[in-house]
């Protein structure tokens, strides 16, 4: 059974890896587009490219392992909530946006918590109080029936070889490197050829909570 | 952090904490391998639906929260609402929400939602079927306005009420009952800002849009917490300050918050004397000749009402403010009072900060958004101080244009929508006012009612109306969606009001609170998404949302309870709506009301497709900027502005003088107390504390002191202060360099907490023009506990 | 005081039963994965004694089919003990 899984857990990987060699990168050049937004088209796909050339190669490989899909979601309420706040903040925690993004912002070691730190998918939101709560007790005012949908499950590609799809909407986290490469980066969902930055080449945004839509030729 | 005094304790301490690193770490490790085994495994860590088929549909809402109005998209998964992400077609928010609104739909589910309807029988409420709630409803509004006349029942609702619940109780109260006795909780939020419209301009509403905020280059928050209340509003603040170079913020308050840290510049002035601040600002604009002649000579005129106007405090207060057209030199030489040096005094504000503001309003390369909210709604002279600020901004004629703004914000969902667009309070109508014949006219005709029906003249505006429940002037009071047991000031009062053998209180809500305990009939509601409705927003934006989920058990509209007992006194004429389109049938016969530019609202069909719709609505087109004919399609009058809601065609500057609070310190009780929110929890907490993550952040309240009057206290973080006023005491922890700062000789309490009710010490004091109560000002002493 | 983490693997269909019957024995914490049939343990046990008890009495838990260790940790484990 062991032998098995293990099969399972590298084949994708590697034939994800195999299928993008060569694949060239071209931005749109801006010259006869002055009249759009490049940063704002595409899911703010401009965002992805400059934060993984903004990323030196050494960090996108590293690997600590300290923090898994468990956690992650142990901080969030349904999938795509923004996260909890899982250490503690100055009271006055006052929206002086480099207190955050100090750490949130690049990423790295942090002595203080012995760990990695994730990287914000979105750091040109700078009121982090806005979304992200503290938590000073874990005591609920009162019961609730709170339920949600499960996560959406890793690994579900279309055909056995093909790359997975990006299972989740990009709303708020278009830049994918902050999640899934380098020592932050979530243990299950890391990827392993990271030095590869057009993600979404291989990747195709399917949204697993939404239904598949089937391509129907319009009528004549 | 754990705080430890003796070497054992820490040790004690340092190896638990080290039990449970290791503890961590072994858990941490099994699942990543069981991870690597299996993809795909999960352990996430919110109870998950059985059977779910895994997908979602997105549907549109506006939030369940502030006046803010962000468009939300609620993720529904078999029946239930699991989840939410900002609406990227809703201009208002542009896909981004806050806290609140990420997880509002948690607030549906808390297990202790009201299902069933309860009656009050020897003492205890029973559970009954909610038919049988009607018919008791139905039959003591008859039973009392028999026996006590027509203004001794009454409804006080809400500014979270939708557009058609608003709209069915004025037309069941005002038209068919006859009695004006119709008043809603926005009185107590948004009453000064609309004395202030009415009185600057003629209209209600901001003649600008959120817009304005990606053109200003100075935006000056006046005693607004606008990074705490309207987060998504202060983050786009913030993302231009960031794109733009010129942009900068000041913050002008009574206390320190995350909106002065987060500003340029932190000026603070002592409680109530932004009014003579505002006198000094224009006083420097006109001493500096900064005045935009070509702006004044042409659209605005200068008037003075009546001063020393009293505070309400005694039962039956009267007041009526008189205008006198002045000349602008009276006008100048009335601000001869409030220069910046004498000002200074008054205030604590330095003369060169008064002078740096005028500069700012003066500097016509420079435009100006002007944003408040409860800090001068919440205000003895609420009116005078919304005034003040229109003059500075018609002085310099900063105002209509893109990115010149004097823009009043809202604290509630549908506090524009419902109160100030439907007119549920007692001296109006959804199109003008009681006293007006033609406006009874119109309302008689479209609620198809005699005209006799509608009382010309008003009753009780909401504190008055609480006051007249304590005298059992009033016998019956229906209550829906808000909880005054917990926001009415002077607390006790009215609640020992309430409770008084006679008296028969009917609350519509969602959960338990210290409202549906003094009632005598609870009737189950159904929240926010659980029916259709509209809400409006700050900036005359028009919402719409379906129905997404079915409200749990009996739970019921509002607006389909007010339907259920219309029918049962009588009315069914006035109320022959099928559950099937009942919203759609009210939002279309409301419409008649605003029919025309000034105020025309889309039809039903084109709220139902977009993310809100802003009015006036015309000929498929939404207007930005009123009063400005490039945007405005009421303007007729063919100069660069149109001020077509006062008579003389142009915006009114007052002369309004700074007066004293209702209460101040003196040597018994020393200190200011403020009250307000918290970015976590929403007015009285009932829905945002049954929300984990929000109450989980801010689980209880806490009195915020300076460090320094702690020190003199002698109490730290945490530790018990008695509060006291001439009115009540309270007992809670204190917070000391918390989020926010009070200066010297003043606390700040935020009123969320129903452990800890504040409102029992607040004075009901209010501004005599707006019978707005001000939450923001009386006089404590402090005790440590 | 030793800490070890497993992945334990229920007998077909007994993943409901093996939750119930881990998270009956002493120092024992349990985390099921709720899409797998596979169960996270995690055993914090105050001394040797305890530990070996414990690792007698999950041999004999029956609806366990396999325990794979993938952590293990034990501070009194000094050299000479």
């Amino acid at each position: 059974m062991m032998k098995q899984s293990e099969k399972r857990g590298w084949v994708g990987p590697c034939i994800a890896a195999c299928c993008i060699l060569g694949a060239a990168v071209t931005i749109g050049s801006p010259k006869h587009s002055a009249a759009i937004d490049l940063g704002n088209f595409d899911h703010q796909g401009q965002k992805v490219f400059r934060s993984y050339e903004a990323t030196p190669e050494t960090y996108l490989a590293a690997d600590s392992g300290d923090r898994n899909l468990a956690r992650f979601y142990e901080l969030r309420q349904y999938p795509g909530s923004p996260p909890r706040i899982p250490h503690g903040v100055e009271a006055s925690f006052s929206g002086d946006e480099s207190n955050c993004l100090s750490c949130h912002g690049k990423g790295g070691y942090s002595p203080e918590f012995g760990k990695f730190v994730p990287v914000t998918p979105h750091p040109e939101n700078t009121l982090c109080y806005q979304c992200h709560a503290r938590v000073i007790t874990e005591k609920a005012f009162g019961e609730s029936d709170w339920q949600s949908i499960r996560p959406p499950r890793l690994g579900r590609s279309f055909l056995s070889s093909s790359p997975p799809p990006i299972p989740h909407s990009l709303q708020l986290r278009e830049n994918c490197i902050s999640c899934h490469t380098g020592p932050g980066a979530v243990v299950e969902i890391r990827v392993e050829h990271s030095s590869r930055g057009n993600c979404r080449q291989c990747h195709v945004p399917a949204v697993q909570t939404a239904p598949v839509n089937e391509f129907v030729r319009p009528g004549p | 952090m754990t705080t430890t005094n003796n070497q054992g304790d820490n040790e004690v301490t340092m190896k638990l904490n080290r039990r449970r690193f290791i503890r961590h770490a072994a858990t941490s490790s099994a699942i990543a391998t069981a991870g690597a085994l299996f993809p795909g495994i999960s352990f996430g860590s919110w109870p998950q639906l059985a059977n779910n088929s895994g997908l979602v549909s997105w549907q549109k809402a506006p939030c369940r929260f502030c006046g803010t109005g962000c468009g939300v998209l609620i993720g529904v998964s078999d029946g239930r609402a699991v989840a939410v992400k900002g609406d990227p077609n809703c201009s208002v928010n542009k896909g981004l929400c806050c806290m609140k609104g990420y997880h509002s739909v948690q607030a549906l589910y808390g297990k202790d939602r009201l299902t069933t309807a309860q009656v009050r029988k020897n003492g205890t409420l029973v559970e009954v079927p909610i038919q049988e709630a009607l018919d008791l409803i139905a039959d003591k509004l008859k039973t009392t306005r028999e026996l006590h006349g027509k203004d001794s029942v009454a409804i006080y609702g809400s500014g979270q009420w939708t557009i058609p619940d608003g709209y069915v109780a004025s037309k069941l109260f005002k038209g068919c009952l006859g009695t004006n006795n119709v008043e809603a909780n926005a009185r107590l939020c948004m009453a000064s800002a609309v004395t202030g419209f009415m009185t600057s301009f003629g209209l209600d509403e901001p003649m600008g849009c959120y817009e304005d905020m990606d053109h200003a280059n100075i935006f000056v928050t006046w005693g607004n917490n606008m990074a705490e209340m309207h987060p998504v509003l202060f983050s786009r603040m913030l993302a231009n300050r960031k794109r733009r170079t010129n942009v900068r913020i000041i913050d002008f308050a009574t206390r320190s918050t995350r909106t002065s840290q987060a500003a340029d510049k932190s000026i603070l002035f002592k409680p109530q004397t932004d009014l003579a601040v505002a006198n000094a600002i224009c006083y420097e604009i006109i001493n500096r000749d900064w005045v935009n002649w070509d702006f004044v000579n042409q659209h605005v005129s200068f008037h003075r009402g009546k001063t020393d106007i009293g505070y309400g405090t005694e039962d039956h207060f009267a007041f009526k403010d008189q205008a006198e057209a002045i000349s602008f030199e009276e006008y100048s030489r009335f601000l001869e009072d409030y220069t910046p040096e004498k000002v200074e005094k008054i205030s604590g504000v330095a003369a060169k900060d008064i002078k740096y503001l005028a500069a700012l309003y003066g500097d016509p390369a420079l435009k100006v958004t002007s944003f408040w909210c409860m800090g001068m709604n919440q205000h003895t002279r609420g009116t005078w101080i919304n005034n003040l600020v229109y003059n500075i901004h018609l002085l310099t004629g900063k105002i209509s244009t893109p990115g010149n703004s004097p823009f009043s914000l809202t604290g509630q969902p549908s506090a524009c929508g419902t109160v100030r667009e439907v007119g549920t309070l007692t001296h109006k109508l959804p199109h003008g006012v009681v006293m007006n014949q033609h406006h009874r006219e119109m309302a008689a005709g479209i609620w198809d009612v005699p005209l006799s029906n509608i009382d010309p003249k008003p009753s009780y505006h909401t504190v008055e109306m609480f006051r007249a429940l304590d005298r059992g002037d009033i016998k019956f009071i229906w209550i829906q969606v808000t909880n005054p047991m917990v926001t009415m000031p002077n607390l006790r009062r009215y609640r020992d009001g309430g409770l008084k053998g006679d008296r028969f209180v009917v609350v519509s809500d969602v959960y338990p609170t210290p409202t549906t305990d003094i009632a005598d009939v609870i009737l189950p509601a159904a929240m926010w998404v659980e029916q259709e409705g509209m809400f409006g927003n700050s900036e005359r934006r028009t919402q719409h949302f379906a129905q997404i989920v079915d409200p749990p058990g009996e739970a019921m509209s509002d607006t389909w309870q007010i339907i259920e007992v219309a029918r049962r006194l009588g009315f069914e004429q006035q109320f022959p709506w099928s559950k099937e389109d009942y919203i759609e049938k009210i939002w279309e016969e409301y419409r008649r009301f605003h029919a025309g530019p000034k105020h025309e609202m889309a039809p039903y069909s084109v709220l139902r497709e977009r993310s809100g719709v802003q009015w006036p609505y015309v000929n498929g087109r939404e207007t930005r900027w009123r009063f400005n004919p490039k945007y405005d399609p009421a303007c007729s009058n063919g100069k660069d502005f149109d001020f077509y809601g006062k008579k003389d065609n142009r915006a009114w500057i007052w002369a309004r003088p700074y007066e004293p609070a209702a209460e101040s310190p003196d040597n018994t009780y020393n200190f200011w107390l403020n009250t307000g929110r918290v970015i976590e929890h929403w007015h009285t907490g009932s829905m945002t504390r049954r929300i984990p993550v929000l109450h989980n952040a801010v689980p209880a309240a806490y009195v915020e002191l300076h460090p320094e009057d702690a020190a003199e206290l002698g109490v730290v973080n945490g530790e018990m202060v008695k509060i006291i006023s001439r009115r009540g005491e309270v007992t809670m922890p204190a917070q000391i360099q918390g989020r926010g700062v009070p200066v010297r000789g003043m606390v700040f309490v935020p009123f969320f907490d129903e452990s800890y009710l504040i409102n029992e010490l607040t004075l009901d004091a209010f501004c005599p023009i707006s019978k707005q109560p001000d939450y923001k000002k009386c006089a404590v002493r402090l005790e440590k506990a | 005081m030793p800490v070890f983490s497993y992945l334990a693997t229920p007998k077909r269909g007994a993943k409901t039963t093996l939750c119930v019957d881990l998270a009956a024995l002493p120092y024992c914490e349990v985390i099921p994965a709720d899409n797998q049939d596979l169960v996270v343990l995690i055993t914090d046990t105050p001394d040797e004694t305890k530990e070996k008890e414990l690792q007698k009495r999950l041999k004999s838990v029956q609806s366990l089919q396999s325990l794979s260790l993938t952590f293990g940790y034990d501070d009194h484990e000094q050299p000479g003990r």
